[in-house]
């Protein structure tokens, strides 16, 4: 109880000590409050889910990615690998070899004037010295197929009785005794099976000490080429063929060495994911999870979309927001709005069905020559991709960077024109400098909604899982690539529940994750950091 | 003389003229942009306006808005190209025994309509944005009426900006993961809805935050200083005014919504189902059931099937569908909004 | 005891404002003759209040009586209105506040104390904000909201507690052909009268009021001031105001407040006329504020 009613007794009753029905100890205001706060909890459990589900369905990809590179040890195939890289190796210089060949003929037909016919025949030394040069691959390349065929039969053979083991946990989990007797399972002996892939060694020390000395003589007798520029190939050539040469010692040396059953370490399981140059999958050989050539390519079709999207962007947002007049801001900015509403689906079918070839068109106009990699043939590539997503970035970086300066105090503008600074001066150095954090978060946000697009890159991007090859400059942009979101999009449809691939998928999903949380968190930091504080 | 030399003529300057021509950049980009939007506006409408509307009596092509998808079969047939869908090229086989010879070129979901597809989206878009509007609704009104700012506060709030941020694929790896296989929903709509709904729900609640703070605190104090619980006062005193602000917000959301292809792929989206959702054996099996999809049709369409003139017109025609719808949403969502701000002020 | 208008334009210096005293100071004789007994209804006692870390009053000790207009005066940020808001918990709405030391009774009744519900007791300490705030529904809707939220639904009754209140504002001639019209459409001294009205139809014994002229023209000020001489009868008031004419014109007792303390409190007339404390002597007469 209070205390003791003071002397001046109040006139009516003053009861203002009420108790309220009570939930479990909670009045219905608490139980109102904790309902709402529940609510408000569902962003954090949705983004823990996230996290939680990725990891579950993708947390077991390392595993067997592992158990994968195993097998693929186990069984040969790196062996036969060492080899079959050596072929390819020898593959290389042959094209080399061809691509100077053209340009022989290219100078004899155009420089010299002679008929096709008349450089071909000029050319008949170089072609013996082709002839001979890839001839002498051939008895490599007759083992690397005789081994690649045994290896397979290995691990077919470990897949099989895999299978076999998985079939009679089943029937065994079902109770069926009987039936998983039956189930027979040979042990698969690798050192036994290998055997006779070890064998062929002594053959191909002797097959391969030929092929370097053939190669070796090749290399010290160059054909004469016409012009000192196409010499200089041939020169080159000759180098590179030496140390072609040079690296068998270190291929018979690991091939010796090489160990069935050296263990693969989880480290190395994760490194293939993550620094693996291949994503290889549905392969009658080996799978390869390697999420480089999907990670380059979103990076690739981001960074194409925002060098047009940035521009575009901030300058509508200064024009909207600095120089237009109060009736084209009222326009302006409902209709980027407008075209943010654009379903990406929608912006991925006009890329295939109009965008697509208006560019290649327009490479394909002399005038635009200059424009590295013009002309092109692949309708759909980066640029294709870039230029739509670059149209889903600029709603986004335009509505942020408006905001930006939007926020920059009107004293500050009104200071500088004081001080008679013109407009152009104005904005360029008071209100772009203030608002600087807000456009750049804007970009980087810009950059988090592009990178995760899926639609645009899945219909557009080209889908060819490749690293672009940037030997060429800036050529690359015109090439077809695979992105991360795309490969999610285009192959969870089609995947087993619970193989590798499908958990390769799911981790290819959180790396996604990860990147837009990181970038989000950036934006906010910049955000927060370089805010300019006003009153 | 005198008049034309005061010290504050203005005279073309270098300057001057630099300004100009920055100015003229940044108007270009942005006259730019515009363009652009509207190449794609424009390309869409006429092109898939002429699946949708005809020159013939009713003007519009109902058999493409109400019927389902069907294969299209093209051939030649007495000197002349013919186009026909799967049902009508069955019956003209039958009729003329000798056309089953005649050699013919079938493309899939070319012939037909999409009216499974706009149904499933309609549903699709109603029931995600409900349970995003209920979810969405009472976390700002956590976050705006009883939260006082703290450390959990402050990480709620990293939580909702950092889940805008979360690319829609990996919503519906997510979705995949929880619902279809985890709770065991296979690809159904009530999958798909969760998926949206938690994949909008950022938006829905910046937008109701935003639209309850558009309250005057002074209704607030007001209703409590009367002697009304807190709820009491938000639900007489203040939802009232902020719903009308909270809805035309979310609308945008819902244009999201419909828009996205990715997060329904796996979880709630067919390629082709012959079923209209209504058509269940029990009731509850509605809620489990996949649903074609515009963004999905669209996809399809458009990645699985050749670009040709017979396929053309089902693309665009689909393209223009969702377009015309996502549009109309997305204008009656920005003109709510600046009739509302008229109306509504304090 | 003298009315207290009638010593207002003595200490009140600049006399640009003297026209609306003298209306109320023509009523003010027989009001102060009809009010009965007085008792304290708000005791305070040695109140420390806190933001966060920064402390917004400092020991203040006072109490309030019935049927007694007592005005709090002070320059702006002296804590006059935070003691205001005190009385009815409206603070609570304010993140990090808290109440140090001392306690608030009202009717003996230790406000602060966990059992205390502070719905009931905003039912009985009403207030009048500085900003007028009517809810943009009807005016008898803005009215009743308050009995309507205890469950009252008889129609006849609201009927009647419209008119009264709104009689009891001075609003109701003024309204009463339009009382299902948006409170929203009236002029800013009614806005007010209609927030006043709002606030005595759920029947409080305290009404609070913050600066409730603050945002009024000089006319609409003279009869929201009248209207709080007619309440005085029925209702112990407190208004803070930072206007001094005010503060003389319509109130009985008078607190200065200075940097989140009580300087002084006494008769209103005895503050104006003669304060005891020169900090008190230099604000009234104009010297700093």
């Amino acid at each position: 109880m209070p205390p003791a009613e003071s002397a001046a007794a109040p006139a009516v009753e003053f009861a203002i000590q009420k108790r309220r029905v009570r939930f479990l100890g909670l009045t219905l205001d608490e139980c109102i409050k904790l309902f709402f706060g529940g609510n408000a909890v569902v962003s954090i459990v949705v983004l823990t889910l996230i996290t939680y589900f990725l990891f579950r369905e993708g947390a077991g990809f390392f595993g067997q990615n592992r158990v994968n590179l195993q097998v693929y040890r186990q069984a040969g195939l790196e062996y036969v690998d060492y080899l079959r890289r050596q072929a390819d190796d020898h593959t290389a210089l042959t094209r080399y070899l061809a691509d100077v060949r053209l340009r022989t003929v290219q100078h004899h037909t155009r420089t010299s004037g002679k008929s096709l016919e008349e450089a071909n025949a000029a050319l008949t030394e170089f072609d013996v010295y082709v002839e001979r040069y890839s001839a002498a691959i051939d008895p490599l390349r007759t083992m690397v197929g005789e081994l690649s065929e045994v290896a397979s039969a290995i691990k077919t053979k470990f897949i099989v009785n895999e299978d076999k083991k998985e079939e009679r946990r089943q029937l065994l989990a079902e109770g069926k005794m009987a039936e998983a007797a039956r189930v027979a399972i040979d042990r698969v002996d690798f050192e036994a099976e290998l055997r006779p892939i070890r064998a062929g060694f002594p053959a191909y020390r002797t097959l391969n000490r030929e092929l370097s000395s053939t190669l070796t003589q090749l290399a010290g007798n160059i054909p004469a080429l016409p012009v000192p520029e196409l010499q200089q190939r041939m020169e080159r050539f000759a180098v590179l063929s030496r140390e072609y040469v040079g690296t068998f010692p270190e291929i018979e040396r690991s091939l010796e060495s090489w160990d069935h059953n050296a263990p693969i370490s989880a480290s190395q399981a994760f490194s293939s994911f993550l620094f693996g140059r291949q994503w290889l999958t549905a392969s009658f050989w080996q799978d390869w999870y390697g999420i480089i050539p999907l990670l380059i390519g979103s990076l690739l079709v981001s960074l194409v979309a925002l060098a047009l999207a940035v521009p575009l962007g901030v300058g509508a947002a200064i024009y909207v927001n600095q120089i237009a007049t109060p009736l084209e801001q009222k326009l302006i900015k409902p209709c980027i709005e407008f075209i943010s509403a654009i379903p990406s689906v929608v912006l991925g079918f006009f890329g295939i069905a109009v965008l697509g070839q208006l560019l290649r068109n327009l490479s394909q106009s002399p005038a635009l020559a200059w424009v590295p990699g013009f002309p092109y043939s692949e309708r759909l590539n980066i640029l294709t991709a870039g230029c739509l997503l670059a149209l889903i970035a600029v709603p986004t970086i335009f509505t942020l960077a408006e905001d930006a300066l939007n926020n920059v105090p009107r004293a500050f503008k009104e200071a500088s024109f004081a001080l008679g600074a013109s407009r152009l001066q104005t904005t360029m150095r008071i209100i772009v400098p203030a608002s600087l954090s807000g456009i750049i978060s804007a970009v980087l946000l810009g950059l988090g909604r592009v990178i995760g697009e899926t639609m645009v890159v899945l219909l557009c991007a080209g889908n060819r899982i490749a690293i672009p090859d940037f030997t060429q400059g800036f050529a690359f942009i015109v090439e077809p690539v695979h992105t991360m979101t795309g490969i999610i999009a285009q192959e969870m449809g089609e995947v087993v529940r619970g193989s590798i691939h499908y958990r390769a998928l799911f981790v290819v999903g959180l790396v996604l994750f990860l990147l837009s949380l990181l970038i989000n968190f950036g934006a906010q930091k910049i955000v927060r950091r370089y805010r300019i504080s006003v009153g | 003389m005198s008049a034309s030399l005061h010290p504050f003529r203005s005279h073309s300057q270098p300057a001057r003229r630099i300004e100009g021509v920055i100015f003229w950049a940044f108007r270009l980009a942005t006259y730019f942009v515009l363009a652009c939007g509207l190449a794609v506006f424009a390309n869409i409408f006429f092109k898939g306006g002429a699946t949708v509307f005809q020159a013939r009596a009713p003007f519009v092509n109902f058999t493409f808005l109400t019927e389902a998808p069907e294969s299209l079969y093209v051939f030649e047939w007495q000197g002349r190209k013919v186009e026909m869908g799967d049902r009508e090229f069955r019956e003209f086989r039958e009729r003329n025994p000798e056309a089953a010879k005649v050699k013919t070129e079938s493309y899939v979901y070319s012939a037909g309509g999409i009216f499974p597809c706009i149904v499933g989206t309609v549903l699709l878009v109603i029931g995600s944005m409900a349970i995003a509007l209920l979810l969405g609704v009472c976390a700002a009104i956590y976050l705006n009426e009883y939260a006082r700012d703290g450390r959990f506060i402050r990480f709620v709030r990293l939580a909702i900006l950092n889940l805008a941020g979360v690319p829609s694929i990996v919503f519906g790896l997510f979705g995949f993961g929880m619902f279809v296989i985890f709770f065991g929903w296979n690809v159904s709509l009530l999958a798909g809805w969760f998926t949206l709904a938690f994949m909008v729900l950022p938006v829905v609640i910046t937008a109701s935050e935003e639209s309850l703070k558009a309250v005057p605190r002074g209704f607030r104090e007001g209703s409590l200083a009367l002697g009304a619980t807190k709820w009491q006062t938000i639900r007489k005193n203040v939802l009232p005014y902020a719903m009308p602000g909270i809805l035309t917000s979310s609308i945008l959301g819902i244009a999201r919504v419909a828009g996205e292809t990715a997060p329904i792929m796996f979880t709630a989206a067919y390629v082709v189902r012959d079923k209209l959702p209504w058509d269940v054996e029990r009731s509850l099996d509605f809620f489990f059931q996949g649903v074609m999809a515009l963004p999905y049709h669209i996809y399809v369409v458009s990645s699985k099937i050749p670009q040709n003139e017979y396929t053309e017109k089902v693309q665009y025609g689909t393209a223009f569908v969702f377009l015309a719808i996502v549009a109309l949403i997305a204008t009656s969502s920005i003109l709510l909004r600046s009739h509302l701000r008229n109306r509504y002020k304090w | 005891m003298e009315p207290p208008a009638a010593t207002s334009p003595g200490p009140a210096g600049p006399a640009s404002l003297r026209r609306p005293a003298t209306a109320p100071g023509a009523t003010a004789p027989t009001q102060a003759g009809a009010v009965p007994t007085t008792h304290p209804v708000i005791d305070i006692e040695n109140l420390d209040f806190y933001y966060g870390a920064s402390q917004a009053l400092h020991d203040i000790s006072l109490s309030i009586d019935h049927h007694r207009v007592t005005a709090f005066i002070g320059p702006s940020g002296c804590g006059k209105s935070t003691l205001l808001r005190c009385l009815n918990r409206m603070n609570d709405l304010i993140d990090g506040t808290r109440v140090g030391r001392g306690r608030i009774r009202v009717h003996g009744v230790d406000i602060n104390q966990p059992d205390v519900d502070v719905i009931e007791l905003r039912k009985r300490v009403g207030m009048v904000f500085q900003k007028s705030n009517p809810f943009p529904k009807s005016i008898y809707e803005n009215i009743t909201y308050g009995l309507r939220l205890q469950g009252v639904k008889d129609k006849a009754r609201l009927d009647e507690v419209v008119e009264r209140s709104l009689r009891g504002a001075a609003l109701w001639e003024e309204v009463k052909d339009r009382l299902h019209e948006s409170g929203l459409g009236l002029s800013g001294g009614q806005q007010q009268r209609l927030c006043i009205a709002r606030a005595i139809a759920v029947e409080p014994e305290v009404i609070l009021m913050d600066e409730p002229c603050s945002a009024l023209d000089p006319v609409a000020t003279a009869k929201v001031e009248e209207l709080i001489q007619d309440l005085r009868s029925k209702y112990c008031i407190v208004i803070v105001t930072h206007n001094m004419q005010q503060a003389a014109r319509c109130s009985d007792r008078t607190a200065f407040f200075y940097l989140g303390r009580l300087i002084e409190y006494a008769d209103t007339r005895d503050i104006f006329t003669n304060p005891a404390n020169p900090q008190t002597e230099a604000y009234v007469s104009g010297r700093f504020g």
